[in-house]
């Protein structure tokens, strides 16, 4: 089984490279060879993980061999890829670790949020305000600051809602969604009011990977390229260790309040005590999230950070498949390459770009996805693949 | 019977609930000891579950107190039973319907697996250790009930009398030293009501018992003594023996029946 499963992944990789080499074509030797070592570095990974396996239910293996074939597939193709898409993978890669974070909650403890946007606006502006007062603090600090920040406000949010249930909490949060805004514009001195704030730096690509483009490149492509990495590598360790937690007795101890919350406090769970630390997972991975958006655009608006974004996170989820991992890549995705979708369709239909259905049109993709999903397939993307999977195998 | 280790599993001292101005329970009094196997009766409405959900501490009681002497601890949450060293099955199957048989009596070890939230986000070998041994056990006790071939399916695809097993091995995951059963005989048919019978029996030398039931039939020779609830109060306590003969007994409860 796990050979099959490192066999099909080398392969899927060596494809994908494949694929792209012959859509993209290679813009330098240094390139390739930057490429190959890519290449090699994620399969010998892949062989070294299956040889170091211990036993048949050490899923850890599986954990982390799927995790790294998704982020150096994802690290090849911003390598390979035009600036823009780039960028595209970015804001998709730091939207999956929201919707991880959503799914966990949602889908695993069994409570609905409305207000994952206000939580990644609170990593956001923990990045931004930091990043004016402390303009050379390093990165990984910056973004562990927006982690605990949002982990903070998901607690003090947590224990109210160890009180509520489903419609109750659904108002809760979207309260909190909705003060979210108005919050910003109290302490406008510090966030900047309503235009919001500019990084003083804007992250830029370290030198080595810079001495691996060539020097006719621009250097703003280089930059999308790091940033695109960063977001991807930080997406592959939130799935990682989401993977781990939903493997682990506390995963577990989420699955059970949701499935039958009497039972699970007879085995021993303190129902408000799994509610908050839902509440703060969730938090958590939605601040992260928002933190490297921050980083990505090099400023934050708090428009960005309002009621929409939370319940287009919520439709994400649904669409993706609540509670389960490749529901949330399924739906960074679907969010990441929207907007190319849109583009696409304007000038292959000659609608005008700046026109009224083409400004509606995000709406209705969502809407249309929405719906077809809650018809057709109730348990998601995710969920209608795997039915097919199971019973193409059967 | 008064020294520590003998003292009893589960006291209920003067124990009274009110939903309002109804008295569901009324000064009732019992106690659970070492070894007992003890039923809980009454007719419909008398007041038997409302007892099991003051013991578990889903109600409080309004006046009096539930002790667990062997804890030395009382009027406990529903979570923190299990540390305490009480079980309970619920009406029914009350299982974990979208997990499989085998998670759900892994459950029943949530207290006892150990590792703390960072075992499990960053995966440790302690946390893996930890849930594998749990699993290895999880398995032993459905084999131990004779229903390990079901491990991997889920709750709704197996039958009524396998699931009712299974939700006992949950119980049992937790090591109880009291096992509360909340209609162990409902919806078996007569080849499972003897195996049930014997299964409470063989674990009688690990734990005292107490059941909630309807059946007689099943109830009678299985347990060392009744309590008959009517009407929210104990009207007779005994052996099954004294209690048939017991003159309100008959005429509440069996006298209906026989």
């Amino acid at each position: 089984m796990r050979q099959r499963v490192l066999v099909s992944s080398v392969v899927g990789v060596a494809l994908v490279i494949a694929a792209l080499d012959a859509t993209f074509g290679v813009p330098t030797t240094r390139l390739r060879v930057a490429l190959a070592l890519l290449g090699a570095l994620g399969v010998a990974a892949l062989g070294g993980l299956s040889v170091a396996r211990t036993r048949r239910d050490h899923p850890l293996v599986t954990r982390v061999l799927v995790t790294v074939v998704v982020v150096v597939i994802a690290l090849v193709a911003t390598a390979r890829l035009s600036s823009n898409v780039d960028t595209d993978v970015a804001i998709g890669a730091a939207m999956t670790i929201v919707l991880l974070g959503l799914s966990f909650l949602t889908g695993s403890s069994g409570q609905i949020s409305l207000g994952n946007g206000a939580f990644m606006g609170v990593g956001a502006f923990t990045v931004a305000i930091w990043a004016n007062h402390h303009a050379t603090s390093p990165l990984i600090l910056v973004l562990v600051l927006a982690v605990a920040a949002g982990a903070a406000v998901g607690f003090l949010l947590g224990l109210p809602a160890t009180r509520l249930r489903g419609p109750y909490l659904a108002g809760m949060t979207l309260a909190f969604a909705v003060a979210f805004g108005a919050v910003l514009n109290v302490f406008g001195s510090w966030t900047g009011g309503d235009s919001g704030l500019q990084l003083p730096n804007a992250e830029n690509a370290p030198r080595w990977l810079v001495h691996l483009y060539p020097a006719s490149t621009a250097s703003l492509s280089v930059n999308s390229v790091w940033l695109a990495a960063l977001s991807v590598v930080s997406a592959g360790v939130a799935l990682l260790l989401m993977a781990n937690l939903f493997a682990s007795r506390f995963g577990r101890a989420m699955r059970l309040v949701r499935d039958n919350d009497v039972a699970a406090e007879l085995v021993g769970i303190s129902l408000p005590r799994a509610r908050v630390v839902a509440f703060v997972v969730s938090a958590a991975y939605a601040a992260l999230g928002g933190a490297l958006w921050t980083v990505v655009n090099n400023a934050v608006t708090p428009s960005t950070y309002g009621l929409a974004l939370s319940i287009t996170i919520l439709s994400l989820v649904v669409i993706g498949g609540i509670g389960t991992i490749p529901g949330a890549i399924i739906g960074g995705l679907i969010y990441a390459f929207a907007n190319s979708l849109i583009g696409w369709i304007t000038t292959h239909t000659g609608l005008n770009p700046q026109g009224n259905v083409a400004s509606q049109l995000n709406g209705i993709i969502f809407g249309v996805l929405l719906v077809a999903t809650i018809v057709f397939a109730p348990m998601g993307i995710s969920g209608a693949l795997r039915r097919l999977w199971a019973h193409r195998s059967r | 019977m008064d020294d520590v280790t003998s003292a009893p599993l589960l006291t209920l001292d003067g124990v009274s609930v009110d939903f309002g101005g109804l008295h569901a329970l009324h000064d009732v009094s019992f106690s659970v000891q070492p070894g007992e196997i003890v039923g809980l009766i009454g007719p419909n409405g008398a007041g038997k579950t409302t007892a099991f959900n003051v013991i578990c501490g889903f109600v409080r009681p309004t006046n009096g107190h539930v002790r667990f002497p062997r804890s030395q601890r009382h009027n406990l949450r529903p979570s923190q039973l299990a540390a305490a060293g009480v079980a309970r099955t619920l009406q029914g199957v009350g299982l974990f319907p979208h997990c499989s048989v085998l998670e759900n009596v892994m459950a029943g070890g949530h207290r006892r697996a150990g590792g703390t939230f960072f075992d499990g986000l960053v995966s440790t070998p302690r946390g893996i250790r930890s849930e594998r041994q749990l699993r290895r056990d999880a398995l032993a006790m459905l084999e131990r009930l004779g229903v390990a071939d079901v491990a991997a399916r889920l709750p709704g695809a197996i039958p009524y009398g396998v699931a009712k097993k299974v939700s006992l091995a949950r119980a049992l995951m937790s090591e109880p030293e009291l096992l509360l059963l909340d209609e162990p005989a409902s919806g078996l048919d007569e080849a499972e009501l003897g195996q049930f019978a014997g299964l409470i029996m063989s674990l009688r030398a690990q734990m005292g018992i107490l059941l909630v039931e309807h059946d007689m039939e099943f109830v009678m020779p299985l347990v060392d003594r009744l309590v008959v609830l009517n009407f929210g109060e104990v009207i007779a306590t005994g052996t099954p023996d004294e209690v048939r003969h017991h003159e309100q007994v008959v005429a509440a409860y069996l006298g209906v029946e026989t």
